[in-house]
Order: structure tokens, then C-alpha cells, then sequence
């Protein structure tokens, strides 16, 4: 009964959310091609309603892979410093002036990957130096490494233009106000081939989601699928992080929500966290143009208002356990 | 057969054990007191942690085999089962144990379903099939495990310390499965419950100060049993019949 009122839940908000905005939108103006609504509805609202599902979609997911491959509840790309990563690799593109294509891809995207892939591979470097109770140490980690980056942020704050500093100050409160079709249409490519690359390795996922152990013992190569699965998912996040800016929580509250619902192994859970993950940002993504009016909250604000209390509720149930 | 090479295990920088030489070519019990470097053997066979020296199984060295070839080997059931995902049901979790054989991409094979579902009837877990292994009590968990081996029909199943959480009921019923696997699997028992050893009736190695010593049934003889362990032994009673 509880998922059903969900799942209408999560298709009315898909439903209603291109319609809530500054602009009261009624459905009889979409069709007429010569009315403002028609390119309202088209070219702004649906671009920006497929763009914040697909985000979502890539944090839920990236969530819960962290979250089973680390096998502790509080690890996501975003408590590990890997979208702090990325929005300081696009404050470093946004303050050199790097907006042209790199290998095809938007010079700040290119340089938010690269921080989230850095972050990467400083975590797994500096984790190898950690001795007992890592997972706890790595979580420390991460987040020092996030505080780290928030001052080399304001070192570029401190030295940027106007210009410059009102790109970054929008950027790091994240939005996924977007308009046209390219972001949409790339993110959506991008959370395709996350959750394809999932779907491949699903077995193996499930394996690790026992233990690392018991994984290797029944033939997983767990070094190798761990870091494939890591690498590419923080390649997905850092990319979507460079266009949207940090979007937290969304990572950590998804897949437990998901996993309370549908208490089954974790294969089974991929596309439901997705689907999940797309529908709570679209809901939190339509609460920032609802609330105001004036101007739009940034989402990043929304989501960590909603997960901010959540991980607290988080660490304290672990605690108990 | 394993071929063990002056194998040397670490453990935080202390030497756990020293140039151990050894065969093992039939069924064998590792007794040993608690922190003798009993499971850091059988992890060292399962290629689980890292080791000097050379250990072979069939003249194949196990750090060379490819994870699933090793997998079709060797597998070993810790004492106590270890889960972060809780979620997975017993038959999701058997059936796991097939990854070494899986080709195909999108799903395991109907053979391999019919072994998980075999198994589980053999260890007597077939009405907890859709359980999850989370709720589970330990002498399940334990069942679920030796089905899980079994699924996984590597030629030698290392069991370690697997009657330590249990119940006398419990220990009694996986006692007599692993005692009647010794017909089709080699087995490996890991134990420092001299009733259990005595019951297996395996060849018997004896590890203490980073090195092993080898016996057969004179193991359970009072005075051996004194030597060893430091303490005074009545007759050990063959409980498990």
C-alpha cells in the first residue's frame, strides 16, 4: 500500500512539475505554437524536468554503489569530497577562462571530472596509509579533503573578477535551471551508461555487497570491478557536478529510502534507486521555483535542508546498532 | 594436493607463522589455541592475505590462478557470517556461489539453480529459501554457508571453526554434514574443539610458535593432549555419534 502511494506520488510530481514556476502554465497555451507557454513549456520546464530526474538518478545510483562498495552506510561521492572535487576543478576552469571543448566535452565539465577523478585517486592513495577501522578514517578523509577544497575555492573567490566570483557563487549552490535540450539530452546519456555499466557488473555488485571477502573467495576480481565501478561512477558525477554544482544528500537519502521500501539484494535495487533518486530531486528541484517567487532557491539548498537531518538520523541509528 | 613452501605469515609486522613445510593430500583438521595463526593459514591457502613462500593446489601456484579458477579450487566458510547487505535471501545468496561458472551476462544458468536449490534442501534450509540471510540464527547462517561451499564445488572446503557459535543441537547436525562431505570434497577443518577433531578423524596438524607439527590419531591420546595445551585431559568422549 506504502509503495503505491509512492509510485502515484512520484508520477504526479513528474506530471505536475513542468507546469509550477514564475509562469502559471495552462495546458490549452503548450500546443499553440505562437503562444509564449508553447516555448515555456518546451524549450525550459520539460528540458529542466529531464535534466533534474537523470541528475538525480546518477546521485541515487552513485549513492548506492558507494554506499555497497564501501559497505558503510555514509559513504557517497559527496561525503567523500569527490563533488567538492569537481565544483573546485570547475572553479579552476571557470577562473582560467576555459570555456571551450576539451576531447569534445565543455571545458568546466572536463575540469570538474578531472577534480572528481583526482579526489579519486588521492582517496584511494591516502586510504592505503590507513590501518584498522578504515571505512570510518576514509569518511574523515573525505571530508577533510572537502574543507581543503573549500578554502583552495576561496583562494579563487579571493582572486577572481566580479564576473567570475557571481559564475562560481551561482555554481557552488547548485542549480539545475537549465535551458535547451544539449544538457538534458547528455546527462540523460550519461545516467544510461552508469546504470548499464551497474547492470553489467550486478552480480559482482552483489557479491560485494556481502563482504569483500566473500566476494573474492567466490572468483571476484574485487580489486579490479571496485575501481572500474568507482572510477566510472565518479567520472558521472564530476560531469554532472560541473553542470549542476554540488547537489548533496541526494546519494545518502535515495538508496536507504529505496532499501526500506524494498528490502532486497542490491541488484534489485539499481533501477528502483534510480527511478527514486530521479523523482525526489524533480520534487525538490519543483519545491525551489514553488516556494518563491521573486527568484528561484538554489537546489543544493533544498536537498541539504532535507538530508542535512537525515544524516544526523543516519549516524545516530548506526550508533545504536 | 597442496604443496606448501616455507610459508611465512605477518600479521601487523608480527611473524604469525615461520617456513611452514607442507602436504596436504587428504582430509586434514589444523587444531591449534586461539591465536595460533590457525585462520591466517587457511586464509593464506584461499590466497585471501598476503604471504612468503610458495603455496600450490595441483601444482598450480595460487597467486597466479585467475580469481574464478581459484574460486573452482578452493573455498573457505568463515566461523561466522559476515553481511553488509542483510537483504539478500538465502536462495539469492547460494546461488551466488555459482559466479566462477556464470558465462552468461544476463543471468545464471537452470543448472545452476538447480544446484543452489539441491544444496539447500541437503543443508535443510528449503522453507527458508526466501529469507534473508540477515535473519537468520547462527546455526543457520552456518548451514547456509556449507550450502553455499557446496554450490560452489571447489574440490577442498576449508571450514573454520565452523561449531564455534553454535548450540549443542546445531553443532551436532553441521558436525555430521561436514563429517559425510569428507566422501565427496577435501576437507579442511579448522578447530580448537578437540571433540570435533576427534569425531572428523582426519590427519591432524598441531600449530603453535609459528610452526606445525604433524599427527594421526595419537593426537587424542591424554598425555599428548597434555603436552600441547599445558592442561589435564580425561578421555575426550566421541560426542557427536
Amino acid at each position: 500500500m506504502n509503495k503505491f502511494i509512492i509510485w502515484i506520488f512520484l508520477i504526479i510530481v513528474i506530471l505536475v512539475s513542468p507546469f509550477i514556476g514564475a509562469v502559471d502554465l495552462h495546458l490549452s497555451d503548450i500546443f499553440d505554437a505562437s503562444n509564449l507557454a508553447n516555448s515555456i513549456f518546451f524549450d525550459i520546464r520539460l528540458p529542466r524536468v529531464l535534466f533534474a530526474f537523470f541528475a538525480g538518478a546518477i546521485l541515487a545510483v552513485s549513492g548506492l554503489l558507494f554506499q555497497t562498495l564501501f559497505r558503510n552506510a555514509l559513504m557517497t561521492p559527496y561525503t567523500l569530497g569527490i563533488s567538492s572535487g569537481a565544483v573546485l576543478g570547475a572553479g579552476i576552469a571557470i577562473k582560467l577562462g576555459i570555456s571551450t571543448l576539451i576531447f569534445g566535452i565543455f571545458g568546466i565539465s572536463f575540469f570538474g571530472f578531472l577534480g572528481s577523478l583526482l579526489t579519486l585517486v588521492l582517496l584511494i592513495y591516502l586510504a592505503r596509509f590507513l590501518k584498522n577501522s578504515h571505512q570510518e578514517s576514509l569518511l574523515l578523509l573525505g571530508i577533510a579533503l572537502s574543507l581543503f577544497y573549500t578554502s583552495l575555492l576561496m583562494v579563487i573567490f579571493y582572486l577572481g573578477s566580479a564576473v567570475q566570483n557571481d559564475m562560481l557563487l551561482r555554481f557552488t549552490m547548485g542549480s539545475l535551471s537549465i535551458i535547451g535540450w544539449e544538457y538534458p539530452i547528455f546527462i540523460s546519456v550519461v545516467a544510461f551508461l552508469l546504470i548499464l555499466i551497474i547492470y553489467m557488473y550486478r552480480f559482482e555488485l552483489q557479491l560485494l555487497s556481502i563482504s569483500d571477502e566473500g566476494a573474492k573467495l567466490r572468483g571476484v576480481d574485487t580489486k579490479r570491478v571496485t575501481l572500474i565501478l568507482l572510477a566510472f561512477s565518479s567520472f558521472c558525477v564530476g560531469i554532472l557536478v560541473s553542470i549542476s554544482g554540488p547537489v548533496g544528500f541526494v546519494g545518502l537519502v535515495v538508496p536507504h529510502i529505496v532499501a526500506k521500501i524494498y528490502p532486497q539484494s542490491v541488484n534489485r535495487r539499481i533501477l528502483k534507486t534510480a527511478v527514486f533518486g530521479g523523482g525526489f530531486l524533480l520534487f525538490c528541484d519543483t519545491l525551489t521555483r514553488a516556494v518563491s517567487t521573486q527568484s528561484e532557491l538554489p537546489i543544493g539548498i533544498i536537498t541539504a535542508l532535507i538530508g542535512g537531518p537525515f544524516f544526523i538520523y543516519l549516524i545516530i541509528s548506526r550508533s545504536k546498532k | 594436493m597442496i604443496e606448501i613452501k616455507k610459508l611465512t605469515c605477518k600479521y601487523q609486522n608480527e611473524v604469525i607463522l615461520q617456513d611452514i613445510d607442507l602436504d596436504i593430500d587428504t582430509h586434514l583438521s589444523i587444531i591449534g589455541s586461539n591465536g595460533s595463526g590457525k585462520s591466517t593459514f587457511a586464509k593464506a591457502l584461499c590466497g585471501l592475505i598476503d604471504f612468503g613462500g610458495e603455496i600450490s593446489i595441483d601444482s598450480k601456484n595460487i597467486n597466479s590462478l585467475r580469481h574464478i579458477e581459484r574460486a573452482k579450487l578452493i573455498s573457505y566458510i568463515p566461523a561466522k557470517l559476515e553481511i553488509y547487505d542483510s537483504h539478500v535471501s538465502v536462495y539469492e545468496f547460494v546461488l551466488l556461489s555459482r559466479f566462477a561458472y556464470k558465462r552468461d551476462l544476463f543471468d545464471y544458468t537452470q543448472e545452476d539453480k538447480e544446484k543452489t536449490l539441491k544444496n539447500i534442501e541437503f543443508v535443510g534450509l528449503a522453507h527458508l529459501k526466501e529469507h534473508t540471510v540477515g535473519s537468520l540464527s547462527s546455526g543457520e547462517q552456518q548451514l547456509c554457508l556449507i550450502a553455499s561451499a557446496l554450490t560452489q564445488e571447489s574440490k577442498i572446503i576449508i571450514f573454520d571453526e565452523p561449531t564455534a557459535n553454535l548450540d549443542p543441537q546445531n553443532t551436532k547436525r553441521v558436525a555430521s554434514i561436514v563429517k559425510e562431505l569428507k566422501n565427496s570434497r577435501q576437507i579442511i577443518l579448522i578447530t580448537h574443539d578437540l571433540h570435533l577433531a576427534c569425531y572428523m578423524d582426519n590427519k591432524n596438524i598441531f600449530i603453535q610458535k609459528r610452526s606445525v607439527k604433524k599427527f594421526g590419531r595419537e593426537l587424542f591420546d591424554n598425555e599428548v593432549l597434555k603436552g600441547l595445551f599445558g592442561v589435564e585431559f580425561n578421555s575426550l568422549a566421541v560426542v557427536y555419534e
